[in-house]
């Protein structure tokens, strides 16, 4: 196991909710105490649904967040040593691609502009190079070279997606957040998106900050993921091993409410799921006490309203945070 | 709903302080001296310097401001440098005829403005649409004090149905005061009328077109209710903030459209005021219509609560 | 640009350029001299010495009106420049620095508005002395706030935009950012602002010198003529028509440029729909699918036409059978919708049936007038959205929504009472299982959650019973493990009510999850029908085949996803022959020379050869 290219440790993020002049600030704590690494070449992922702090994480790496505890260190360095400045060689090596394609590429602009401007602030280029640069980043995510010329609205949802992946690459950086990159697009075109991800990674030993809602295309591209539920991590671990057999109760009520499309296997899936309790996730304003799931949760008891619980190891490199994992265990056998 | 309403009631004392600072600066950064105003060229120094002293315009600014706030807040604006009179009495002589012109105004504006805009929307792209669409254009660009001048010419004028000029107080003759009403406020509202109607007709295009009511009438809701019923409330929420904004627009306008029915408002008094440079005046008067605009602005706050819930919550 | 070849913008601009040319020219064109007075022809009508008439003092009107304009477009300008630079810097750094510097701003901002801006103009007249110059800079200081405010929405509104968060990733510096990416964005509404302002600007030049505060005596003004005129109106009634026409043309010149300029620099994005290539009509399905007995609705050969002519729907063919669920599969721009629409009787304005039958329990839809068609919506037929939210009005309590669906279809006898009513109404919340039904009644939508907001949105589908609920994409929109609730929730309701539904949805697992059989679309057309099992185990479509291939299913990354290359074409540009075909893996020559018919529920030439790979 390599030395992580980026870690994450006991990161915490506030926001002040703002309401009105004469109302007291409400803080939203948006994540809270989250820990994990990234080692080079490998793509972690982020499962949560919405308010689980997911995309709040990915911006805290991007620096376009502010944490209130915690560090983060890239290549073994604090990213926030420079102060509010952030250096322009972290901006090289952690690019981003965002959900919604349409609004992260400027109206305004054409495709070749906005990759021209990348590569500009990083490196010096101009006339023909510089035009040769672009076509060799547009060609490199399934882009003509003609395509430079287009404006986002031009181009369709999984075109302006390849540019905005486009845009990442053409600073050279090894870690790429992709927050959501394929939820807005169509089946067809998820899947070419996802496959040009994971061939960038194997050209390029990029590596991956792969955050979505969706366990099944998580799984698909993750070396290792982590379950967010309300701003904590529940659940981290090797992709195979919490997919295939998962520990904490909310990563087993996220993987039974995932649809497969398959009848048989959805079968019981549904099967699993009409067993658990229904309820809906609380506000994020007010997360429970105690563990943040009991409210949620078959098997909770008094312990869980009491505390929250730590991580236990299971197994390896699995961490899980349940009060009550062994007995959940022991009536899964 | 009470503590929306505190917290709008609360805000504006702060904004009515701004004013009053405002309203209070503008005089003391003019380049005039009121006292050489006054008292003419020939005047000597010792007499400039008696009168500025007997004004307190030689002590600091900041505790001639306080000074003048502290009197403002019992009602006592000073006198005017030429009448002599108080302000507050010339003020409130007049400031009802203003706000009966600028509410008769509105009044009328919004009566023709939301039906009209209303009706567009249900018949958008038809031919009475577009027609309402050229109305609201020319309405829009038509000098308010230039229809005045058709309108009296035409109804007082030469159909005699209403006088030329002049004003009677309701107190007087409440019949007498609505009619004298009536040519002037419709100079003063057709501008208001045609912005109210177009905001309406785009408001109740889009309420038209939204996934609420294509929902309603999947529940087979009739027409009429939907439009009467769900539509219009929703199209009014950015029409009211358009007629807060028109408000204050009628109120300016009103000082044009009393010279032409030689109605005895604020506007004659302000007109003469800044001619003259009389600036207790003008600071009384200014203070006096902000006042007024942000009062109106407060009821159009709670109106917008009572019909938007999202307001009321937070 | 080319909006703004069109007559009106064309008229606007040609009649700004008579105005800008009178302006310079004044003192060539006009006839008189626009101060001279000559007593003897006082108030004279128009004639040939004097064409438009003359005023009080014998001065020719046409050569005031020409010598007006000058000043008109001065002050304009004048007051809009002043507006703009102080509004746009002002409003620029409000915006970007945020903070104090954004609070301050609009407080000062907020006072500037609540002094009506003809006040303004007269107070700063007052301490700046009289005069036209004098009085735009008070005009132009009451532009400038509204400058500022539009600058500063665009700029917190593209502040929030993700591809500003992008630049800053690249390490693009917040002057570039501002300079480079926000600021092109604020140019249009500026332009347009811009534009207005100019007529509102001569508006109220006009005013102020109509009060005589504005232009002075040696200067020729539109207002103060109109002032002239109410003097002297009664003994010569032409005087205000002149002068009142002169502004009102200007200031409809600027404000129709404004809303042309407005409408041209939407947003491009809105594709113009091209006329339809007409493609040859499709040979009739063989053989013609069973109209079962126990269907419940029949859709058959449905054919749905844009405005252009365009078939959205091409020969659309399936049926529901009663207490069955259908899944009606395929991706966005397929079609799946408007089949819903037409199916409701809610299609879009312009877009009509074209041919076809829609039988919903024997009754034939297609044709029936609104008055009829409002019948069967909600009491027969009802609907579920994808945006739970969205498809209830904000303004109004879920009870009175609910309430008003109970009531939709009664009659003139049998009323509910307001009482029983609400009843109904609670009793629904709880079918559907919203907790504290009679208290939630009085909430409004905003109060709910997604999946709380989506069960809302079913009770209302659901007030009048209706024997076929068509959901579409109702669990889009949500979390994962509420979507799951949601669907069971819909599953239960089914058999509860003993309905039929039908499940619009792009996600093949919602159909593995709830569907008993499915009709894929592709293209406007029906590709594939058949049972869930039979389909997902082995499809017969290629589409079907690709769909299924394509969602990831809990492998690891070392193996590829299967792709289908390219994307759904536009409904002007449905390819001829099989749609599919410039998407297919198994496409051969000949299925791009004719239409495909669908036989055996399959849309496919190649089908009997085919051996495609299902998930099972």
């Amino acid at each position: 196991m390599s030395a992580p290219l980026l870690s994450v440790e006991n990161l915490s993020v506030d926001f002040h909710l703002k309401r009105g002049w004469l109302a007291r600030s409400l803080t939203l704590s948006a994540v809270r105490g989250v820990s994990f690494a990234i080692e080079p070449g490998r793509t972690f992922g982020l499962v949560g649904e919405s308010g689980s702090g997911k995309s709040t994480i990915g911006r805290a790496i991007l620096r376009l967040a502010e944490p209130s505890a915690g560090r983060i260190l890239f290549d073994g360095a604090d990213i926030a040593a420079g102060g509010r400045r952030t250096p322009l060689a972290y901006r090289r090596d952690v690019q981003v691609v965002f959900q919604d394609p349409l609004s992260s590429l400027n109206p305004r602009q054409s495709v070749g502009t906005t990759i021209a401007q990348a590569i500009r602030r990083h490196r010096r280029s101009s006339g023909a190079a510089l035009e040769k640069e672009i076509a060799g980043v547009l060609d490199s995510v399934g882009l003509a070279t003609w395509q430079a010329k287009r404006h986002p609205h031009e181009l369709s949802g999984g075109q302006r997606q390849r540019v905005a992946i486009a845009r990442a690459l053409a600073v050279r950086p090894r870690l790429i957040v992709c927050d959501e990159p394929v939820s807005a697009l169509d089946v067809s075109t998820q899947s070419q998106v996802i496959n040009l991800l994971v061939d960038l990674q194997r050209e390029r030993g990029l590596s991956y900050l792969f955050i979505a809602h969706n366990l099944d295309v998580v799984r698909h591209i993750s070396h290792s993921i982590g379950v967010l539920y309300l701003g904590r991590l529940v659940e981290v671990g090797p992709a195979a091993r919490v997919y295939g057999a998962p520990a904490h109760p909310y990563t087993r009520m996220l993987l039974a409410s995932t649809l497969v499309a398959d009848p048989r296997v959805q079968a019981e899936r549904s099967r699993a799921r009409r067993t658990l309790p229904r309820s809906e996730p609380p506000s994020p304003l007010a997360p429970p006490p105690g563990c943040a799931f009991h409210t949620r949760c078959a098997w909770a008891d008094e312990t869980c309203r009491g505390g929250a619980p730590a991580f236990c190891a299971r197994g390896g490199d699995r961490l899980v945070a349940c009060h009550r994992l062994e007995e959940i265990e022991r009536c899964a056998h | 709903m009470k503590q929306l309403l505190l917290t709008r009631l609360l805000s504006v004392a702060p904004m009515l302080l701004l004013v009053s600072l405002f309203a209070f600066l503008l005089v003391h950064a003019t380049a005039t001296d009121p006292v050489a105003q006054i008292l003419g060229q020939g005047a000597s120094a010792a007499d400039r310097a008696e009168y500025a002293r007997k004004l307190g315009l030689d002590r600091p600014l900041a505790e001639q401001f306080l000074a003048w706030l502290g009197n403002a807040l019992r009602g006592d604006f000073g006198v005017s440098l030429y009448t002599s009179l108080p302000v507050a009495e010339s003020i409130r002589e007049r400031v009802g005829v203003t706000l009966s012109l600028a509410l008769a105004g509105m009044a009328f504006a919004v009566c023709c403005g939301l039906p009209l805009g209303i009706a567009g929307a249900l018949r958008q792209g038809e031919r009475a649409d577009r027609l309402l669409n050229v109305l609201v254009s020319i309405g829009l660009a038509v000098p308010s004090m230039w229809l005045a001048l058709l309108l009296s010419l035409a109804f007082a004028v030469t159909l005699r149905w209403f006088q030329v000029v002049g004003y009677t107080p309701f107190a007087e003759s409440p019949l007498e005061w609505a009619r004298a009403l009536v040519l002037p406020s419709i100079a003063l509202g057709v501008h208001a009328a045609a912005v109210i109607a177009r905001q309406t007709r785009s408001a109740m295009i889009e309420a038209l077109h939204s996934r609420y009511v294509q929902a309603l009438r999947s529940r087979g809701l009739t027409r009429r209710r939907i439009v009467l019923g769900y539509a219009v409330r929703n199209a009014l929420v950015p029409v009211l903030s358009v007629i807060a904004i028109q408000m204050s627009v009628i109120v300016g306008v009103s000082f044009v459209i009393e010279r032409i029915f030689a109605i005895p408002g604020l506007g004659t008094l302000l007109i003469d005021s800044v001619v003259r440079a009389d600036y207790p005046i003008l600071q009384g008067t200014v203070v006096a219509i902000a006042c007024f605009v942000l009062l109106v602005n407060l009821a159009v706050d709670i109106a917008y609560g009572l019909v938007n819930p999202r307001v009321r919550a937070d | 640009m080319k909006r703004l070849l069109q007559p009106v913008p064309l008229v606007c601009l040609a009649w700004l350029a008579l105005l800008a040319a009178l302006a310079l020219g004044a003192g060539a064109i006009a006839p008189h001299d626009p101060h001279l007075p000559a007593i003897k022809h006082r108030l004279a009508s128009p004639g040939a010495l004097y064409w438009l008439g003359t005023d009080d003092l014998g001065r020719d009107t046409l050569s005031r009106l020409i010598f007006g304009a000058r000043t008109a477009l001065l002050a304009s300008f004048e007051s809009v420049g002043i507006g703009l630079a102080a509004g746009v810097s002002l409003g620029l750094a409000a915006g970007y620095l945020g903070g104090w510097w954004d609070r301050v701003a609009m407080r000062l901002a907020d006072v500037m508005q609540s002094i009506p801006a003809l006040l303004l103009a007269l107070a700063l007249i007052g301490v700046l002395g009289k005069g036209l110059a004098n009085a735009m800079v008070a005009v132009g200081v009451i532009f400038a706030v509204s400058f500022l405010r539009i600058t500063r929405a665009v700029v917190l509104a593209e502040r929030e935009q993700l591809y500003v968060d992008a630049a800053r990733v690249l390490g693009l510096r917040p002057f570039a950012i501002l300079l480079r990416q926000i600021l092109p964005n604020i140019a249009a509404p500026l332009i347009v602002q811009a534009s207005i302002a100019l007529g509102t600007a001569l508006l109220i030049e006009a005013m102020l010198s109509f009060l005589g505060v504005g232009a002075e005596s040696n200067e020729v003004s539109w207002g103060a003529m109109l002032d002239t005129a109410r003097q002297f109106q009664s003994q010569q009634p032409l005087l205000p028509v002149f002068p009142g026409l002169a502004i009102t043309f200007s200031v409809l010149a600027f404000n129709l440029l404004g809303d042309v300029l407005r409408d041209a620099m939407m947003p491009a994005g809105t594709a113009h729909p091209r006329a339809a290539t007409l493609a040859p009509a499709a040979p009739a399905d063989t053989p013609p699918p069973p109209a079962a007995e126990d269907a419940l609705l029949a859709v058959r050969d449905l054919t749905v036409a844009a405005p252009g002519g365009a078939e959205l729907l091409s020969g659309v063919s399936f049926h529901l059978r009663r207490g069955e669920t259908l899944g009606l599969v395929g991706e966005s721009g397929c079609g799946k919708s408007i089949t819903a629409a037409a199916i409701m009787g809610l299609l879009p304005a312009g877009v009509g049936v074209a041919s076809g039958s829609i039988r919903l329990g024997g009754a034939e839809l297609v044709g029936l007038p609104e008055s009829e068609l409002r019948r069967v919506r909600g009491k027969r037929a009802g609907m579920v959205f994808q945006e739970p939210v969205a498809a209830l009005s904000p303004v109004h309590t879920v009870g009175r929504q609910l309430v008003d669906a109970v009531r939709a279809h009664e009659g003139k006898t049998g009323r509910l009472s307001g009482r029983a009513a609400r009843e109904r109404a609670a009793e629904l919340l709880a079918m559907v299982g919203v907790p504290d039904p009679r208290r939630r009644l009085d909430d409004y939508p905003h109060q709910f959650s997604g999946g709380m907001a989506q069960r809302v949105v079913i009770a209302g589908a659901l007030a009048c019973e209706p024997e076929l609920l068509i959901a579409d994409e109702p669990t889009t929109a949500l979390d994962v493990t509420i979507q799951a609730q949601v669907l069971d929730l819909l599953m239960d309701l089914r058999e509860r009510l003993s309905m039929s539904v039908l499940l619009i949805t792009h996600d093949l697992g919602v159909v593995a999850d709830a569907c008993d059989r499915l009709a894929v679309m592709y293209a406007g057309q029906i590709v594939e029908t058949g049972t869930v099992e039979a389909a997902f185990a082995r499809p017969r479509h290629p589409y079907t085949a690709a769909l299924l291939a394509a969602m990831p299913r809990g492998e690891g990354s070392g193996t590829a996803l299967a792709t289908i290359p390219g994307r759904v074409p536009p409904a002007w540009d449905w390819p001829a022959g099989c749609r599919f075909h410039p998407r297919c893996a198994h496409a051969l020559p000949g299925c791009a020379a004719a239409p495909v018919a669908l036989a055996d529920g399959v849309r496919c030439r190649r089908s009997g050869e085919l051996h495609l790979q299902g998930t099972a």
